[in-house]
């Protein structure tokens, strides 16, 4: 019973910027909307092995979170 | 001559004469360094993610424009002086994004509704996953 369970919460690895027809991925850096879901509580970017995002959109992904966070759109730390 | 991107971000408590007022001074900027503005966007008041100089606002301005390698310097230096604005930064972009942007505009109308339903979605996801991690 484990197994599948463990398999359950491993196989849906959609990355969520990859698109059918393969054509190259943009993620603006001002498009917060868009990667608001993939930081965490504490403004810490969310690992692909959790958010289920390929290499290749991760990097672009990363790029542009830290971009955001130079001009003040996203935070580099939540304070509590 | 290369593309690139100008996020700037104005002081909060000015009205919108003098905003438009500032988008004028710093069109000429660029036009004094040579470049060409090709897309000017307000994003309007916006709250910041962190404090910048004290202020929890910010007027957004977004400005796409053409310039020489070598005047970028000395325009990232005219930004600094001018006293409304907070912050800045200029990214260089690639033709592909410059396009991109540039055609953005129609694009966003389109696809805005689809993008918020597969963030639903994604949302959903995410819950699953929750349960699953505290399940085992």
């Amino acid at each position: 019973m484990p197994e599948t369970k463990k398999r359950s919460f491993f196989s849906n690895k959609i990355c969520r910027f990859c698109n059918d027809d393969q054509s190259k991925v943009f993620i603006d850096f001002f498009d917060v909307k868009a990667m608001k879901p993939l930081i965490s509580e504490r403004g810490k970017i969310v690992p692909s092995r959790i958010s289920g995002n390929c290499a290749k959109c991760q990097r672009i992904l990363t790029r542009a979170i830290k971009k955001a966070r130079n001009i003040a759109l996203l935070p580099f730390a939540v304070e509590h | 001559m290369r593309s690139y991107q100008s996020v700037l971000i104005l002081k909060p408590d000015i009205d919108e004469a003098r905003v438009d007022e500032a988008v004028e001074k710093i069109s000429e900027f660029i036009k004094s360094n040579g470049g060409a503005c090709l897309k000017i966007e307000k994003w309007g008041k916006k709250r910041l993610a962190y404090r910048v100089k004290k202020n929890r606002f910010g007027i957004y301005l977004n400005i796409y424009h053409t310039l020489e390698a070598a005047q970028v310097a000395d325009l990232e230096n005219k930004y600094k002086l001018y006293d409304l604005v907070i912050k800045y930064m200029v990214v260089k972009l690639a033709d592909d994004e410059l396009e991109r942007a540039l055609d953005k505009e129609n694009k966003v109308i389109d696809g805005e509704d689809e993008e918020g339903k597969d963030k639903d979605k994604n949302k959903d996801k995410d819950k699953d996953k929750d349960k699953g991690e505290e399940d085992s």
